[in-house]
Order: structure tokens, then C-alpha cells, then sequence
């Protein structure tokens, strides 16, 4: 049983953690919490529910393409949408990112109205036994795919001479800047990738439950809840925080009592916060004056 | 000077407002009064005192529950159950504030309040015995002295009574040692502390302030719409309220008031069509923030003197 529940609460975990990963990126890159990001997840389903449906295209073209979009969409948010107001206080980028997922919404919502779209199964693995686990065909496929694109991630992040200038930037934009690394074009394409990163979120989960406009929100707030566990700002953090989320919330649901699944990620939230609010990886920051 | 003749001419034509209206225009500009005190409250903690804090909602919440259980349990009357309800949400934003003065700040506050709002909304569907869940709790007529507010006019005039000394007496804290103090705070936390003002206490005393006004505009609303219904108290509800203190103007008290204003009447009409608000309400506060990123008062203030106010940051 409790190994059943820690099966199934990591393939809901990988998803969370795609999504707080994608968060931290565009957060590490530009300073920017995207309050819109559960929108972005949400049109990820979207966009594959057109071209699988109404396209009549084979899943992985459609997820690819799904995945190309919005990318394009992320470029054009940082470069349109972000940068006039970058002088501004935080609550302007803050009020942005809202606004810009909320026409997303509602643009979801003219196309579909207030239905709920169930998007017929395009994988049809049989599960696995092992032993007494049962391993789903679904979680599999969610595993598998997050398990990739992190692995393709981290190798990039920290092998590569591109990771090496996402690296710098980083630390340092001025410095950046200095060496010859076009810091303009980095925010935008780390916006691209933020966005596209949990669009993938969206496209997995597409196939395995009801798409609604409002879909967004419970991933944008586990999200949260993975990043502030796992130590805001920290790559690893937001996985190992979506992992452990995901099984916390499968315990919880079972042990003590199925109402707590929804709000299991406020409470880390709060608790993370007031007890240790630099999360269980993250370093404890010193304040400039 | 200049914004006390505001104060005196918007109150008085407010006065006329009823012989314009019937009763559904009415419920609107009611419901306009409710939110102006929202966008007021809300803009204390965020405009003036520069915080990120995603509490609203839960204060507002909190007011509107507060005061319809204890109408409906313990059978107070009207103004003694606002009071209780203000209390509450004074309470709420007193713990809000804990959490700033922890360190919890920016966007790490922003994410805790939003919690709160969300786990409090959990606490009314599942308190079900008390709050009868998402089905919502009906709220009794309230009465003012033996004055009955069985219609909307009557409810506005209490109501205008109401938001005219909130907003007056706030205009007044603004303006005193305290307002400037918070600004001050604002603008740069640590030269406010080493001139010797305490800035933990008056964090505090913006946040309980904030709570306490949100809780009075909560307990308003539950006896406007008439039924408490935890659905009101969620993330969208929290986006408008967001927006009209963005759209109007942040850190400024007449800012709100338009904000609040505009942003209740506009997505009335737009009810109809799915979607259509969402995408009007989000393309909406783009353009704000894109071009006038001050809100419609630096707008008004541009032409209209008597909009300019004295702490509104430049």
C-alpha cells in the first residue's frame, strides 16, 4: 500500500516538478515569479487537445508542435510584454503575468465554453506488475518523458557551453553582458523555455484527464508549493520538491483523509515558509542594503 | 486642501445617486461600494506599504463569514456583527503580518498569503456544519436600528455612510505620522528603521488596518449578495480585486476608488459571453501597465489637480 501510493504519487510528482522546474527557470533567469504559469500548463492541453481532435495529427507531432508554440509564445511574452515595464516595481511584473494567463483563460473558455473536455487515450500501455506494485501504463509515460527532458535539461545546464553562459547570466547579467553574452535575447529565450518547459506539463497530463479552462491553478499553486520546498530558486530543489509533493499528497490522501489532497499544498507552503522559509535545499541568502 | 473638496463633492452627489437607478443598477453600485473599500484596504498593504501580500481575498472572506454566522447563530444585529466581522479581519491581517515581519517578503509573502486565501476558502467548504459547504449560507435581512435594509437603496445609504467614513478616516491615517511612517517604509525599509521609527509596528499596524477594512467591505457583501458561498472568496475573485488596484492606480486612495468603480461596472456587461470578460479584464490591465502604468488617477491627476495626492510616489 504504502509503496503503491509512493508509485503513483511520483508520476503526479514528475509533473509537478516539471512545472516548478520551468517556474524556477524563468524566475532564476529574469528575477520573475510567472503568476500566468498554471495557464501556460493549462494551454500546453489545450493546443494538443486542437491538433489531436480537430487536427486529426498523431500525438507526438502534435505535442512537439504543441511545444514549438509555445515556446514562440514565450519569446514574444518576454520580448512584448515584459521588457517595456522592466523598469517598473515588482508588483507590475507580478500583475503581468496574471493578466497575460487570464486572457489565455479566457480565450479557452470562448473556444470551449464552460464544459469539460474529456481527450480520448492516445497511449495504451498495459500496466506492469512487479510484485505486488502496479505501475500504469499513464505513469509510466509521464515518468519516462519528465525523466528525459530533465536529464536532457541538467546535462545541457551544467555540460555544455550554452549551460555555462545560462550559468553566468545567472550569477551575474552585468558581467554577462561584459563577456559578449547578449543578455536581451538570454530573458527571452529562458522565457520560451520556461513556458514551453510547462506547456509539456499540460501536453502530459492532456491525455490522462478532463481538460476545463480553469486547469491551470492547481498546478501553478503546486508549483509553488514544490519551489518553496525544495528551497525557492534552486533547479534541484523544485524536482526533488515536486517528487516529494506528489508522494505527500498520494500518503496523505490515504492515511488520513482524501480532503487533504487538495490543500496539502498550502499547507507546505506555510509550513515550509514559517518554519524554515529557504526550503529544505535552498541557502540562506545575504540581504544587500 | 486639494482632495478634501473630493471628499465633500463625491459623498453629496453620491447622495442622488437613487433617483437614477432601479433596483439591478442599484445592486451594482452597491456592490461598487463594497469594492471601493476592498480596493482601499487592499491598496494600504500594497500601494502604500509596498507589499506583495496576496491576503485579500482571506480578509475579505473572513469579514463576510464572520459577520453572517454571527447573524445567523448567534442573532446580532447588523452593525454589532460588521464590527465582529472587521474585528476578524483585523485578526487575520495581524497574522498576515507575522509572516512579513519573519523575513517573508516579496514574492515569498505573495505565495503564503495566497495560501492562506486558499486554505481558508478550504476551511468554509469543509466546515460544512457551520458554513453548509459550498451550497453557501444564507444571510438574514439585516436592519440599522429598526431600519429594515430589505431594498437596495436602503442597503446604499447605509452602506454610503459606511464607506464615506472608512475612506475618510484612512485618508486621515495616510496623511498623519503613521501613513507617512508606512510610506516610508516603502520607499527604503532600512533608512525608515535607523531614523528611530519602529517599522515591525507599524507593518502591523498596515496590515491589521488593511484586514480590518477588507473585513468590514466582507460583511457588506454578505449582506448584499444576501448568501455567503466559499466560490466568492477564490483566485478569480482575487484577480479582480488585484486588478482594480492596479487599473486605478496603486498607492493612491482615489486610484482605488476609480479602480474599483470601473472594474465592477465593465464586467457586468460582458456576464453573457464565456470568456469574453476573462479576455477583456487580462487585455485590459496589459494596456494599463504597458502605457499607464500609474493607473487611470495619473490619468486624471494629469488634467485634474484635485487628483494629485501628496504620498503618491512619482
Amino acid at each position: 500500500m504504502f509503496l503503491q501510493l509512493v508509485v503513483s504519487g511520483i508520476s503526479q510528482g514528475a509533473i509537478y516538478a516539471l512545472v516548478a522546474l520551468s517556474l524556477t527557470l524563468v524566475y532564476r533567469a529574469t528575477t520573475i515569479v510567472n503568476f500566468g504559469h498554471g495557464d501556460f500548463v493549462m494551454a500546453g492541453a489545450f493546443v494538443v487537445y486542437v491538433f489531436v481532435i480537430l487536427a486529426g495529427m498523431p500525438f507526438l507531432p502534435a505535442a512537439l508542435l504543441a511545444f514549438a508554440l509555445l515556446f514562440a509564445l514565450g519569446l514574444a511574452i518576454q520580448r512584448g510584454f515584459i521588457e517595456p515595464i522592466k523598469a517598473g516595481p515588482h508588483i507590475g511584473f507580478a500583475m503581468m503575468s496574471i493578466a497575460l494567463g487570464y486572457v489565455l483563460r479566457g480565450v479557452a473558455r470562448a473556444g470551449w465554453g464552460r464544459e469539460v473536455l474529456p481527450m480520448p487515450r492516445v497511449f495504451d500501455f498495459p500496466p506492469i506488475f512487479l510484485g505486488e506494485l502496479v505501475v500504469t501504463g499513464e505513469s509510466l509515460v509521464i515518468v519516462g518523458v519528465v525523466a528525459v527532458l530533465l536529464a536532457v535539461f541538467f546535462v545541457v545546464f551544467y555540460r555544455t557551453r550554452t549551460g555555462k553562459m545560462i550559468q553566468a547570466v545567472y550569477q551575474s547579467e552585468r558581467g554577462a553582458a561584459l563577456v559578449g553574452i547578449n543578455v536581451r535575447r538570454f530573458h527571452c529565450i529562458m522565457w520560451g523555455f520556461g513556458v514551453a518547459l510547462g506547456a509539456v506539463g499540460g501536453v502530459l497530463v492532456a491525455p490522462f484527464t478532463l481538460l476545463h479552462p480553469d486547469l491551470g491553478a492547481s498546478f501553478l499553486i503546486r508549483g509553488f508549493a514544490a519551489m518553496t520546498l525544495g528551497g525557492f530558486g534552486s533547479l534541484w530543489g523544485a524536482v526533488a520538491g515536486g517528487l516529494l509533493l506528489g508522494i505527500a499528497e498520494q500518503q496523505l490522501g490515504a492515511y488520513v483523509s482524501t480532503k487533504l489532497i487538495d490543500i496539502a499544498a498550502y499547507l507546505v507552503i506555510i509550513a515550509v515558509l514559517v518554519v524554515r522559509p529557504v526550503g529544505l535545499f535552498g541557502r540562506v541568502a545575504a540581504v544587500r542594503v | 486642501m486639494r482632495d478634501r473638496r473630493l471628499f465633500y463633492v463625491v459623498p453629496l452627489l453620491a447622495l442622488l445617486v437613487p433617483a437614477f437607478t432601479n433596483p439591478y443598477t442599484q445592486f451594482v453600485v452597491n456592490l461598487m461600494l463594497v469594492y471601493i473599500l476592498v480596493t482601499v484596504g487592499f491598496n494600504i498593504v500594497m500601494g502604500y506599504l509596498g507589499q506583495l501580500a496576496f491576503a485579500n481575498t482571506a480578509f475579505f472572506g473572513i469579514g463576510a463569514y464572520t459577520t453572517a454566522l454571527v447573524m445567523v447563530y448567534a442573532k446580532l444585529p447588523f452593525l454589532l456583527a460588521l464590527v465582529l466581522g472587521a474585528a476578524a479581519g483585523a485578526l487575520a491581517g495581524f497574522l498576515a503580518s507575522v509572516t512579513a515581519l519573519r523575513g517573508i517578503r516579496l514574492y515569498y509573502l505573495a505565495i503564503i498569503t495566497l495560501a492562506f486565501g486558499e486554505l481558508m476558502r478550504w476551511v468554509y467548504i469543509h466546515a460544512d456544519q457551520v458554513t453548509r459547504g459550498t451550497d453557501g449560507l444564507p444571510v438574514p435581512v439585516a436592519s440599522v436600528f429598526g431600519f429594515a435594509l430589505d431594498s437596495e437603496m436602503r442597503k446604499y445609504y447605509v452602506f454610503l455612510a459606511i464607506v464615506v467614513l472608512v475612506v475618510k478616516g484612512t485618508s486621515n491615517l495616510l496623511r498623519s505620522r503613521v501613513g507617512r511612517a508606512i510610506v516610508a517604509i516603502r520607499d527604503n525599509e532600512f533608512a525608515t528603521a535607523s531614523l528611530g521609527i519602529p517599522t515591525a509596528q507599524y507593518i502591523v499596524l498596515a496590515f491589521v488596518w488593511s484586514g480590518f477594512i477588507v473585513g468590514i467591505a466582507g460583511g457588506m457583501f454578505a449582506i448584499l449578495i444576501g448568501r455567503v458561498v466559499p466560490e466568492s472568496f477564490g483566485l478569480i475573485e482575487l484577480i479582480v480585486q488585484f486588478a482594480m488596484v492596479m487599473v486605478g492606480g496603486l498607492g493612491s486612495l482615489a486610484g482605488g476608488v476609480i479602480g474599483a468603480v470601473a472594474l465592477t461596472a465593465l464586467p457586468e456587461y460582458f456576464r453573457r459571453f464565456p470568456g469574453l470578460e476573462e479576455m477583456f479584464f487580462g487585455a485590459l490591465l496589459v494596456l494599463i501597465l504597458l502605457f499607464l502604468p500609474k493607473g487611470l488617477v495619473s490619468f486624471f491627476a494629469r488634467y485634474l489637480p484635485v487628483f494629485r495626492e501628496p504620498l503618491y510616489r512619482e
